[in-house]
C-alpha cells in the first residue's frame, strides 16, 4: 500500500460517514467480484482498484484513490459546498496528494493523526473569502519519506468570529505559523501559549491581509 | 550540549542580541535570558524586515510579482523565481520547453553555489576568520559575472518567465561555466577544505555544538541542510522531483552527527554535487526555444489552489497559490524554509554558551528578509 | 546633495579644519549595518574584487559609537525605524548617512497602494548626504557614493568625474 493510500486510510478516522460509505461500497464490490461470496463489511482492501472505483460510485464526492488519477471535484465555490472528507488530488495539477476538508474542531485530531503518521507541518495560512463571509485556514503537511505525499487540511470558520483551536501542542513548529496567521488575519487560535504579533510591530492592531484592510 | 542551569531567578538578566548585530546577518533580534554566559531562554523576535510580499502579490498581476520573489531570499533568488513560476505554471497549465528547463537548472545550481559560498564566508566571519571571505568572494564574483551575462543583474535576478526563461544562454556562458567548474574543483580541496574544514579551531567550535535531533527537525518542520545534517534524507529535488532534476545523477549528502559541523559538511558537499549537476546539464543541453509560445501577457488561472515546492539553498521553499479566476493571486502563501528552521532555535539554544549559540545560529544559514517576507 | 555644513568646534582653524576633513574623508568608517539585499552588495564591495579599502573605508565597525558613516543598505520597516534612529543618534559627530538602494531612497519596489509596513525613504527621519540608486546598486555605485561623500566633506574630488561615454586609456 502506498504512503498516499496509508495516510488516506488514517485520515478516514476523522470521517466515520465517509469510511462507512466506503466500507459498504467495498463490500458491495467484493460481493460483486466474488459473485456470491460472503459480503463482509470489515474486509480489507485487497483489490484496491475495484474498491476505489466502487467507492467513487457510492460516495459521489470521492474520486479514485490512486495518486495518478485526476481529481474530478475540487472547487467548493463552483460546484456547491464540498462535503467534509478526504479527497485524492492529482499531484501534477495541484501539487498535493490528499486534500482534507474538516470541521474547525477536527484540526487538532487531524494534526494528531498526521503527527502519528510521521508528517511535519510545512505551513499554516489563512484565506479571507470576504464574499462568502468566511475564512479558510489551510494546514500544509509533508513528510520526508522516499515517496512524496503532501496533505493539505482545510477548514472554514466564520469571518465575524474567527476562532480555531491551536495545534501548537502537537506540532511545536505551528506556534510561529499560528502567530503569523493571527497577525495577518486576526484568527484567534484558542489555547495558543503566546499569541502576540510576530511579524508586525508589537503594538499592531491591524490585520493587513484581510481583503477589506486599508492602511 | 545541555548544561544544568543552577541559578536563582533573580540572578538572570535579559540580553538583546540585535536587531543590529553583525552575527545575525541582518535584522534579527534574539531576546536572551542569560545566566552568566549560559542561555536560559532564547526568543527570536522577527518582523524587522517584514516587506509585505504576500500583500503585494494580491495587489499586482502575476508577472508583476516576479521581482519580489528575488528579493525574498536574495542569496538564492533563482530558486525563489523557480518556485513561483512553477506554482503559476501549474495553475495556468503552461508547458515549459526542454531547453528552458535545462537553463533553469543550470542557473539555479550556479546560484546555489554562490549562496553556499556566501554562507561559508559569512559563517566563518562570525567565527572570527576574515580571510575565507576573500577566497569565497573571489569565486563568488565569477559566478555573478556569469549570471549577470545572461540575466542582467548581479543579485536580485528576475530571469524566469512563465513558460521559460528571459534569455538564451550563449557559447561564452557555457565556456565560462566550464572554466569556473574546473577552477572551483581545483580550489575546493586545497583552499576550502585544507585551510578551513580541517582546521582544528573550526572543528573545536563546531563539533557537538547545536545538537538537533531528527525528531526536533520534524516537529518544527526543518528542511534543507539543517535536516540533512540531522540524518534526514530529504531533498525536494529527489523526493518530489520537479523540472528536469530526474535526468541528473547526483547525491544528497546526509550526515547523522546532528551538530553544526554536520550542517557545515552538508553544504560543502552540496557545492560538489551542484557542480556535478551543472556539468551534466551542460553536456545534455538540448536545442530549441527557451520560452513557451502563446503564453498570454495577462494570466487568469482557473479558480482553485495550487502548491509548488522547490529545494532552495536553505530548504524546501513552497508556494501556495490561491486563485479566484482573476488576474492576480487571491492569496499567495510563501512557505519559507528558514522560518521553520529558525523556530527550533529557542529550544536548541537553551543551556548553550552564548558564543556557541552564535556558531549554531550561523550554521542555520539565516536570511532574515526571507523569514519575515 | 544638500548644503549642510559639517559641525565643528566653536573656534575655527580654517587650515586645521581642512586637514581634519581630508583625514576624515580618507578614512570613513562605515557601520556594519545590513538591512536587506543591498547589504550583500555592500559585502561584495568589501570583498576581494572591489576592495573598498583602496578608499580607506574598509573598517566596518559593528558599533555605531565607532563609526563615521551609516550606510542604510536596505528597506526600513516601521518596526525597524526606531532602531535605525537610535543607531544614528549613537554615532559620534561628525557623521554622515548614505542611502544605498531604492528602498532607502523612497521605499523602492515596496511603495504600493497597500503599503502598511515600509518607511518610504531614509530621509523621512535621517539627514541623508548621498543617495545611491539601484536595486541593489552595484559595488561600483557604492564606491562612487563614497567618493561623492568625500567630495562633500573636503570640497574636492579625488579624481575627475568620468562623463558617460568617455573612453579612458
Amino acid at each position: 500500500m502506498s504512503i498516499v493510500e496509508e495516510t488516506r486510510k488514517a485520515l478516514l478516522q476523522l470521517f466515520p460517514e465517509q469510511a462507512a460509505a466506503e466500507a459498504e461500497a467495498e463490500a458491495a464490490a467484493d460481493a460483486e467480484a466474488a459473485a456470491g461470496a460472503e459480503a463482509d463489511t470489515d474486509a480489507t482492501a485487497e483489490d484496491t482498484a475495484s474498491t476505489e472505483e466502487a467507492g467513487e460510485a457510492a460516495g459521489g464526492e470521492e474520486t479514485a484513490a490512486e495518486p495518478a488519477a485526476p481529481a474530478k471535484e475540487e472547487e467548493p465555490a463552483e460546484e456547491g459546498p464540498r462535503e467534509n472528507g478526504v479527497l485524492v488530488t492529482d499531484h501534477a495539477a495541484r501539487g498535493t496528494h490528499l486534500d482534507v476538508l474538516c470541521d474547525p474542531e477536527q484540526v487538532v485530531e487531524a494534526a494528531g493523526i498526521m503527527d502519528e503518521a510521521g508528517f511535519f507541518l510545512e505551513a499554516i495560512t489563512g484565506v479571507d473569502w470576504i464574499k462568502e463571509d468566511r475564512m479558510e485556514v489551510i494546514y500544509d503537511y509533508n513528510q520526508t519519506g522516499p515517496d512524496p505525499c503532501r496533505v493539505v487540511v482545510r477548514t472554514f470558520i466564520p469571518r465575524a468570529n474567527p476562532e480555531i483551536p491551536t495545534i501548537s501542542e502537537i506540532h511545536p513548529g505551528a506556534n510561529w505559523h499560528e502567530r503569523e496567521t493571527h497577525d495577518f488575519f486576526g484568527i484567534k487560535f484558542q489555547g495558543h501559549p503566546y499569541l502576540e504579533p510576530l511579524l508586525l510591530p508589537e503594538d499592531a492592531d491591524f490585520h493587513p491581509l484581510l481583503k477589506d484592510f486599508t492602511p | 550540549m545541555t548544561v544544568p542551569i543552577q541559578c536563582r531567578p533573580d540572578e538572570v538578566f535579559v540580553l538583546n542580541l540585535g536587531p543590529q548585530h553583525p552575527a545575525t546577518h541582518g535584522v534579527l533580534r534574539v531576546k536572551l535570558t542569560m545566566d552568566g554566559e549560559y542561555i536560559v531562554k532564547a526568543e527570536p523576535v522577527l518582523g524587522y524586515i517584514h516587506r509585505m510580499h504576500e500583500k503585494m502579490a494580491e495587489a499586482g498581476s502575476f508577472a508583476q510579482f516576479m521581482p519580489n520573489t528575488a528579493r525574498m531570499d536574495y542569496l538564492h533568488a533563482l530558486a525563489y523565481n523557480h518556485g513561483y513560476v512553477l506554482a503559476v505554471e501549474r495553475a495556468a497549465g503552461i508547458e515549459v520547453p526542454e531547453r528552458a528547463e535545462y537553463i533553469r537548472v543550470i542557473t539555479v545550481e550556479l546560484n546555489r553555489l554562490s549562496s553556499h559560498l556566501l554562507w561559508w564566508a559569512a559563517f566563518l566571519l562570525d567565527l572570527g576568520g576574515f580571510t575565507p571571505l576573500l577566497y569565497a568572494f573571489d569565486d563568488r564574483e565569477r559566478i555573478l559575472d556569469l549570471l549577470e551575462r545572461i540575466t542582467g543583474s548581479r543579485l536580485t535576478y528576475c530571469y524566469f518567465r512563465f513558460g521559460g526563461v528571459y534569455n538564451d544562454i550563449d557559447d561564452e556562458f557555457i565556456a565560462g561555466t566550464r572554466d569556473f567548474i574546473k577552477r572551483l574543483r581545483s580550489r575546493l580541496p586545497r583552499m576550502y577544505h585544507d585551510l578551513v574544514t580541517h582546521n582544528i579551531i573550526l572543528i573545536k567550535r563546531l563539533k557537538d555544538i547545536g545538537f538537533i535531533t531528527p525528531e526536533q527537525c520534524r516537529k518544527y518542520g526543518a528542511t534543507g541542510p539543517v535536516a540533512r545534517g540531522s540524518g534526514i534524507n530529504y531533498d525536494v529535488r529527489k523526493n518530489e522531483p520537479y523540472s528536469v532534476y530526474p535526468e541528473f545523477d547526483f547525491d544528497v549528502p546526509v550526515y547523522t552527527e546532528c551538530d553544526s559541523m554536520a550542517r557545515y559538511m552538508v553544504r560543502m558537499d552540496e557545492i560538489e554535487q551542484s557542480l556535478r549537476i551543472i556539468e551534466q546539464a551542460l553536456d545534455k543541453l538540448p536545442d530549441g526555444p527557451v520560452k513557451a509560445k502563446k503564453v498570454p501577457k495577462i494570466l487568469k488561472p482557473a479558480a482553485g489552489d495550487y502548491y509548488a515546492a522547490v529545494e532552495a539553498a536553505r530548504g524546501a521553499f513552497g508556494c501556495r497559490l490561491v486563485c479566484d479566476g482573476g488576474k492576480s493571486a487571491y492569496r499567495l502563501k510563501l512557505r519559507s524554509p528558514t522560518f521553520s528552521n529558525l523556530s527550533l532555535f529557542g529550544e536548541v539554544a537553551e543551556g548553550m554558551l552564548l558564543a556557541d549559540a552564535l556558531a549554531f545560529m550561523g550554521s542555520l544559514d539565516l536570511v532574515i528578509p526571507e523569514i519575515d517576507r | 546633495m544638500g548644503t549642510e555644513k559639517v559641525p565643528s568646534s566653536i573656534v575655527h582653524f580654517a587650515e586645521l579644519d581642512k586637514l581634519l576633513n581630508l583625514c576624515r574623508a580618507n578614512s570613513l568608517w562605515p557601520m556594519t549595518f545590513g538591512l536587506a539585499c543591498c547589504a550583500i552588495e555592500m559585502m561584495c564591495t568589501g570583498g576581494s574584487r572591489f576592495d573598498i579599502s583602496r578608499f580607506g573605508a574598509e573598517v566596518f565597525r559593528p558599533s555605531p559609537r565607532q563609526s563615521d558613516v551609516m550606510i542604510v543598505a536596505g528597506t526600513i520597516t516601521r518596526k525597524m525605524e526606531p532602531g535605525v534612529k537610535t543607531l544614528y543618534d549613537q554615532m559620534p559627530e561628525p557623521k554622515w548617512v548614505i542611502a544605498m538602494g531604492n528602498c532607502a531612497i523612497s521605499g523602492g519596489p515596496f511603495k504600493f497602494k497597500g503599503n502598511y509596513n515600509v518607511v518610504e525613504g531614509a530621509d523621512q527621519f535621517l539627514p541623508v548626504d548621498v543617495y545611491i540608486p539601484g536595486c541593489p546598486p552595484r559595488p561600483e555605485a557604492l564606491l562612487e557614493g563614497i567618493m561623492t561623500l568625500e567630495e562633500k566633506i573636503t570640497g574636492k574630488r579625488r579624481w575627475p568625474r568620468r562623463q558617460p561615454g568617455q573612453v579612458t586609456g
